[in-house]
């Protein structure tokens, strides 16, 4: 094929199918683990990035690919999100993020993934390739469940996997009972913490109790089995928590029993004691900026200087959106979050690496995922632009070396009805 | 007839006596037939050597007082005991008028009910069975408590305890909940001799329904539109009676009791008494009073003091709870971050709420109404405000003089007066101010009911003198400690039956050794008098005499150093209070900024912005410095006009959605508006000036909607955009036709996008029909005319009066709309419209604008074809559009909102800014005003620190008006006061914490299985947030916020 043709469809927004090695040429290298390589060069070969920098030696048949005046940089990584466990949230049928019950440490999130989800490719538009899927807790639920890493790329879920699981989700019984609530339901909302807060003190007792007796015989109990390597530092245990009161049970938590590999996720409090988890070297994926300060009497900006205090003290910090099902349509403004908190503060390479290379850290996928390196996975994107302004497009991208489809729901529609007036204006 | 000696020794026993003995008689001429022997025992009484207070502040020493069949005859220094009058001595006592409750509850509700609790649910129900009552339960004006009034003896006896001697009380249930009467606190048996006056009030209260009840109201606009209504409906239906009444012939309307209920109000012979429950319901309360002609009353909350200037100024009177708040949860260091410093301000300042009204000359009387424990909590609660610097006249008068005065009885209780009732507090002269005070007797109707069969001694130092033996020159009576002081002694005091005490005084005291001797002592004129037999059968004596009372038995005394009054707070209380609107410099000069004009002029580099008291008064390059000008140095900052939001839901109070009705269109945003939401404070932080607050999407037909100026600090009519254009809601799709509401509602009307068409235009037609008949000027038979305010709105849109803002997204919904506005003639404006792109042509064709969101999608299933290039499709199409929040949190940064629809689309930077600023001006018709920087616009401008349309920039100073109404760097510094105002009134709140503590909690240690957990609700959102919406406060956190994109209601 003509190489000239090639580098022709390089440019447009259509996948590009291509066994071999490709050459991405010209563009600036945002590599997040050490720095922008302007002008630099960067070759996929096998799924994987094979070399980048200034000047790397290309097979003769690689797939050029002229980026001059674009930047690359690797694949956003989605923290904590229910992509794929929901679809229309006033839906029922559509939804599958929590499981019912208290305790289900079991439940995991990778097998109800949606491969075919339409939020799916909305995300991947604007360079979120990968994402940490995390099963929520119900009204009741305290500990929801194995989470998963996944790319945003795959005919099933097992395709889709990068890591399974990711860790187990405690989400730490929090008050939220406002002082003004007619007394009959405070009342029921206080009995229901507590009943959370029972659940999992019985929990831990009866998963201490089956480790002890392990081997006796019989069949294995599925929560507590799933359960176990959080506790002990197989896998991380995700503790969600955002109050001042909450962290502070959970930071005992962590204590009490020893827990290995503990994050904290949410965090709207944690800038209050951010020397304690600096000290303790405990991380936290942030929840979103755009957030309303959590009490009425906080700074008003208060949510959006958290990052910049939290990364001041020297806590790790990744930035998430919340793991809601609205922001799961969005999941694609996530460097926007990003951007927000750097707007009070937060340093751009770091707000950069918060939804890069750090969450890739903290789930264990940072030997595949998260930066722009030689041996990583070829998972990332090409912007025409800063990353973190919502003007910027992302004209192309790639998952484990595959190109990927920027088409959505969202632009097929858009196509149909610009054709309805055409002509229009032929913009993005 | 046999004339009673005056004898202080035997009347006080004696009257106990004969008071348990007394069959009770009706005070006056009976229709009950007389059965037995007729009681012919005179009432008539002369007290006599009192000390009578016969209204707060004029003592007469020494008086005397002539009581005759339940009435003041006369009251005086030199009045003569006539001749028939019993003479009760009364010398050393005080006596007061009887104490009145203003608002109580006593002998409506059912005995097992604690006195002094207003129901504690909503009282939906009718409390009649049957009849020709209003449709909505709530609306029983008709109620009479004088009706249903049943005297319950050991309640009154509970409040007599306290001083009361009559009580107004009222229907406590309901929204016109019903007339009040003065009641006699006495053992009346029947309830006509108990009643003193009744129809003297009408009570109403802002009450709403529970959400999922489905009944009307449920918001608090709800019921304010409910009042209104059925005050109009009221007018009219007398008319209409008298109108039919010289029409025989005629159609009669259906016959109402309520409505006819409500003529002595709307005359003004009835007070109107409005329940509020939290400080911005005085102002909700006087303006429904103003808009009737109404005499108002209010039933305060206790954050009167907030809004003094308020009540000052309307002239209005306040019943006041007596019950302050308990020290609030700061032990724990976290968890009271959620204690606000509002609360904590109102907690230290609630105790001094009356001296501030009294200060400020506004009228109040008191209640026992919302003391937890109105038996042990009344005194206590008083006297600490006297304590605490309130003079013990206002506090007299607030249970006294004023009530009378305030609720229709002043010419017959209220004070000590020859002609008025003979009500009577017989007590200590430091009754009102020393715990140890306390109350002999109680006169009702001229009944007396003696609470103290014994007078304790009088506290203070007694003189000795012994005969018979020597002993301490002086004891102590009320001193620290039991028993009486004297010297190194203590003599132990036990009461005799009857009268009198034994003193059993040590030896020592005595000099006689280790014996203790029994002395009997009995009054003796105003000393004492003690005996005792030696026990070598020798005599002692001793007589005592009051050397120096405890308390000053003088005129009232105020206290020693009375603590300051609170100083005016600012407003709204709490971190960022304002002590008035920002300054507007006569002439302002924003200089050398990047300056987005939104105009023709487009955006000018390096240029300035003149503004001249408020209006902008020139744009452009250069601008010379006007003499005494203010100047704002903006070189490399970017100038917008300030961002208007034309979907919000900040600042509305206690509920968002009438979600009750499908046609609600009479209920207004207008009259809920909450200036204290710390919202408006958060979103100005984001540059928005002017929001579209809009009624919710529950209904085809919502609410009337409000468009304001974001002024932190105003109150909520200062919010108001003067001059904007009248607004109203509409909604279609899957929120009027309750498709995300859960399977309990199913059953009203239109459950399909085909019933939400119809019902919206039949009312469109009855709007019409209405119109042309206030046009003529009387209803279809002649009559007078009822005005129909739900009808009113809609023909407001008919006649172009009232933007219509509609709710939809899809595009079958929308053409449906855009073909029923065409067929009546008016132009609404589209809300969310996530399928406009679909329909783009159609919008333009038709001059239909439309509100959208930028890129939210599939959270419902009509939203699933929502594309983020929606907005710039219809712009390029010719709809004129705007981006809008929707959302408490999104309403600080609709600046990127609209940058997305560079990305998306392509529009400009201009254009993008458009659409949220120069775009929803012209949808809100106030283009000619806002939304652009132009000479001859009011200056609502925003300073960035950057372009408006990056991420990364901030709004750093917020203009309103030409008036700094933010400005993010004295915000910031604001924080340092705001820390120090916490630490200080947390310190001062721990140790009276500490005090209700008491004892640590165990710590829980869960046994037996945890059982089954059931998930019965949607995984976001541990509780209902629509449910608690109407309970919401001022002053509340924000967390149960609303958004009607996918709160579904």
């Amino acid at each position: 094929m003509n190489r000239r043709l090639l580098v022709l469809a390089g440019l447009l927004l259509a996948p590009l199918a291509h066994a071999g090695a490709v050459l991405l040429d010209g563009a600036d290298l945002y590599t997040v683990s050490h720095g922008v390589i302007t002008r630099g060069q960067l070759l996929i070969v096998d799924g994987r990035i094979a070399a980048l920098g200034t000047q790397v030696r290309a097979p003769a048949d690689a797939l050029r690919v002229d980026l001059r005046g674009q930047r690359v940089y690797p694949g956003l990584l989605a923290a904590n999100s229910v992509l794929g466990l929901t679809e229309i949230e006033a839906v029922r049928a559509t939804d599958d993020r929590a499981e019912a019950g208290a305790i289900n440490p079991n439940a995991r999130a990778l097998a109800a993934v949606n491969a075919d989800s339409e939020l799916i490719p909305v995300a991947r538009a604007n360079g979120v390739l990968s994402v940490h899927v995390v099963p929520q807790p119900g009204r009741t639920g305290v500990l929801s469940g194995q989470s998963a890493v996944i790319s945003l790329d795959g005919w099933t879920w097992e395709q889709m996997r990068v890591r399974e699981p990711a860790g187990i989700h405690l989400f730490w019984p929090e008050s939220e009972i406002p002082d003004w609530a007619p007394a009959a339901l405070a009342e029921r909302m206080r009995k229901q913490l507590q009943q959370r807060r029972d659940a999992l003190e019985r929990a831990l007792h009866d998963v201490r109790a089956y480790a002890a007796a392990r081997g006796a015989g019989s069949a294995p109990d599925l929560r507590w089995e799933a359960l176990l390597p959080a506790l002990d530092g197989r896998v991380p245990l995700f503790i969600h928590a955002d109050g001042a009161v909450a962290l502070r049970e959970a930071l005992a938590f962590i204590d009490r029993e020893r827990v290995g590999r503990p994050v904290l996720v949410g965090g709207a409090d944690a800038w209050r004691i951010a020397d304690v988890l600096a000290a303790r070297r405990i991380p936290v994926i942030l929840g979103p900026a755009n957030a309303l300060p959590r009490h009425r009497g906080d700074a008003i900006d208060a949510a959006y200087r958290i990052a910049a205090r939290l990364a001041q003290a020297g806590v790790r910090i990744a930035i998430a959106n919340a793991a809601t099902a609205m922001a799961a349509a969005n999941e694609r403004n996530l460097p926007y979050q990003a951007a927000s908190y750097v707007a009070y503060g937060l340093d751009p390479a770091l707000a950069l690496r918060a939804i890069t290379l750090t969450p890739a850290e903290l789930l264990g996928v940072a030997d595949r995922l998260g930066s722009l390196d030689a041996g990583k996975d070829a998972t990332l994107f090409v912007a025409d632009g800063d990353i973190l302004d919502a003007r910027t497009q992302v004209r192309q991208a790639w998952i484990r070396g595959r190109p990927v489809d920027l088409q959505t729901r969202q632009t097929r529609l858009y196509q149909r009805y610009r054709q309805k007036y055409a002509p229009v204006p032929d913009q993005g | 007839m046999r004339r009673n000696r005056p004898s202080a020794a035997a009347g006080w026993p004696l009257a106990a006596l004969l008071l348990t003995a007394a069959v009770h008689a009706p005070a006056a001429d009976s229709t009950r037939p007389l059965s037995g022997i007729a009681d012919r025992t005179p009432r008539v009484h002369a007290l006599v050597h009192a000390r009578i207070v016969t209204e707060p502040g004029r003592v007469l020493d020494d008086a005397t007082l002539v009581l005759r069949d339940g009435r003041i005859e006369a009251v005086g220094r030199t009045v003569s005991v006539p001749a028939d009058a019993e003479v009760i001595d009364l010398a050393g006592r005080t006596v007061y008028p009887g104490f009145l409750d203003a608002a109580s509850v006593y002998g409506l509700q059912p005995p097992a009910a604690a006195e002094g609790k207003p129901a504690a649910a909503p009282a939906g129900d009718h409390p009649m069975a049957a009849g020709a009552h209003h449709w909505n339960p709530g609306v029983h004006p008709e109620s009479d408590a004088a009706a249903v009034f049943t005297p319950r003896p050991e309640a009154a006896a509970r409040l007599r305890a306290l001083g009361f001697t009559a009580a107004r009380v009222a229907p406590a249930g309901g929204i016109l909940r019903g007339k009040g009467a003065w009641v006699a606190l006495g053992d009346a048996p029947a309830a006509g001799e108990a009643l003193i006056a009744d129809g003297v009030s009408q009570d109403i209260a802002f009450e709403t329904l529970p959400m999922d009840s489905g009944r009307y109201p449920v918001s608090l606009m709800g019921s304010i539109a409910l009042i209104r209504q059925t005050l109009s409906d009221a007018r009219w239906y007398a008319r209409r009676l008298q109108w039919e009444s010289q029409h025989p012939g005629a159609a009669r309307v259906p016959r109402s009791r309520a409505l006819a209920a409500l003529e002595p109000l709307l005359e003004r012979s009835q007070v109107a008494v409005f329940a509020t429950r939290d400080e911005l319901d005085y102002a909700r309360a006087l303006a429904l009073a103003q808009e009737f002609g109404l005499r108002p009353l209010l039933l305060g909350n206790g954050r009167e003091y907030r809004d003094v200037r308020r009540l000052q100024q309307a002239g209005v009177g306040v019943i006041l709870p007596l019950e302050l708040p308990p020290p609030p949860a700061v032990e724990d260091p976290d968890a009271a971050l959620e204690v606000g410093l509002e609360a904590l301000q109102h907690w230290r300042l609630a105790s001094a709420n009356a001296r501030v009204l009294a200060a400020a000359g506004v009228p109040f009387a008191f209640t026992t109404r919302g003391l937890s424990d109105v038996s042990g909590g009344f005194w206590p609660a008083l006297r600490k405000l006297v304590a605490q610097g309130m003079d013990e006249r206002d506090a007299l008068a607030a249970l006294t003089l004023t009530p009378a005065r305030l609720l229709g009885v002043g010419n017959r209780l209220g004070t000590i007066a020859p002609g008025k009732r003979a009500h009577l507090v017989v007590a200590d002269a430091d009754l009102l101010r020393s715990e140890q005070a306390g109350i002999d007797e109680v006169w009702v109707e001229g009944r007396r009911y003696v609470l103290r069969a014994q007078r304790p001694l009088q506290h203070g130092r007694w003189q000795l003198q012994w005969t018979g033996a020597s002993g301490p020159a002086e004891v102590e009576v009320g001193g620290k400690g039991p028993g009486l002081k004297a010297g190194a002694h203590t003599f132990t005091v036990r009461a005799l039956a009857g009268d009198g005490w034994l003193w059993f005084v040590p030896g020592a005291a005595l000099g006689r050794g280790r014996d203790v001797l029994a002395f009997t002592v009995a009054r003796s004129g105003e000393g004492l008098q003690g005996r005792a037999t030696l026990p070598d059968g020798a005599a002692v004596q001793f007589t005592a005499r009051l050397l120096a009372p405890e308390h000053s038995a003088g005129p009232f005394v105020a206290a020693v150093s009375l603590p300051a009054l609170p100083a005016p707070a600012g407003f709204p209380a709490g971190e960022h209070a304002r002590a008035g609107l920002p300054r507007q410099p006569d002439l302002l000069l924003v200089r050398g900024a990047t300056l987005w004009t939104q105009t023709a002029r487009g955006t000018l580099p390096h240029a300035d912005l003149l503004v001249r008291k408020g209006v902008i008064a020139a744009v452009g390059r250069d601008l010379p410095i006007p003499a005494g000008a203010q100047v704002v140095e903006a070189q490399g900052m970017h100038v917008t006009p300030g961002i208007i939001d034309a979907h919000s839901h900040i600042a509305i109070a206690r509920g968002v959605n009438e979600a009750s009705h499908a046609v609600t269109s009479e209920v207004r945003v207008g009259d809920v508006l909450d200036p204290t939401d710390i919202g408006i404070l958060r979103q100005l932080a984001g540059g928005v000036t002017t929001a579209l607050l809009l009624h919710g999407s529950a209904n085809a037909i919502g609410g009337q909607s409000q468009i304001i100026k974001l002024r932190w600090g105003a109150d909520a009519e200062g919010l108001k955009f003067a001059g904007a254009p009248d607004t109203i809601k509409l909604a279609l799709g899957e929120n009027p036709k309750q498709s995300n509401w859960g399977d309990a509602f199913t059953t009203r009307y239109p459950q399909t996008r085909m019933g939400v068409e119809q019902i919206v235009l039949d009312r469109l037609l009855a709007a019409r029909e209405y119109a042309a008949q206030r046009r003529r000027g009387h209803a279809r038979d002649g009559g007078p005319l009822r005005r129909d305010l739900q009808l009113e709105a809609i023909a407001e849109v008919l006649d172009g009066r009232r933007l219509a803002e509609v709710h939809g997204y899809r595009q079958d919904e929308l053409l449906a709309f855009v073909r029923l506005a065409q067929r009546f003639g008016f132009r609404p404006t589209f809300q969310h419209v996530l399928e406009g792109y679909k329909i783009a042509d159609v919008l333009a064709a038709g001059g239909m604008p439309a509100s959208t969101f930028s890129d939210w999608w599939a959270y419902k299933y009509e939203v699933i074809d929502a594309i983020p290039q929606n907005a710039a499709l219809m712009a390029h199409q010719g709809v004129l559009v705007s981006i809008n929040s929707d959302d408490e949190e999104m309403g600080r940064r609709l600046n990127q909102e609209a940058a997305k629809s560079i990305r998306y689309g392509g529009l400009s930077p201009q254009e993008a800014l458009a659409l949220v600023t120069s775009n929803p001006a012209r949808q809100l018709g106030i283009a000619d005003r806002v939304g652009s920087l132009a000479p001859g616009l009011q200056a609502d401008f925003v300073l960035w620190n950057g372009d408006p349309l990056a991420l990364t920039s901030r709004a750093e100073q917020t203009w309103i008006d030409g008036r700094r109404y933010f400005d993010r760097a004295a915000v910031a510094a604001e924080r340092a006061r705001i820390e120090k105002q916490r630490a200080e009134l947390i310190a001062l709140a721990l140790p009276e914490r500490l005090k209700k503590l008491g004892q640590e909690l165990p710590a829980r240690v869960p046994d037996g299985p945890a059982g089954p957990v059931s998930a019965d609700a949607p995984a976001d959102g541990r509780y209902d947030s629509v449910a608690l919406a109407a309970w919401r406060p001022p002053y509340a956190d924000s967390r149960p916020a609303h958004s009607c994109h996918a709160g579904e209601r």
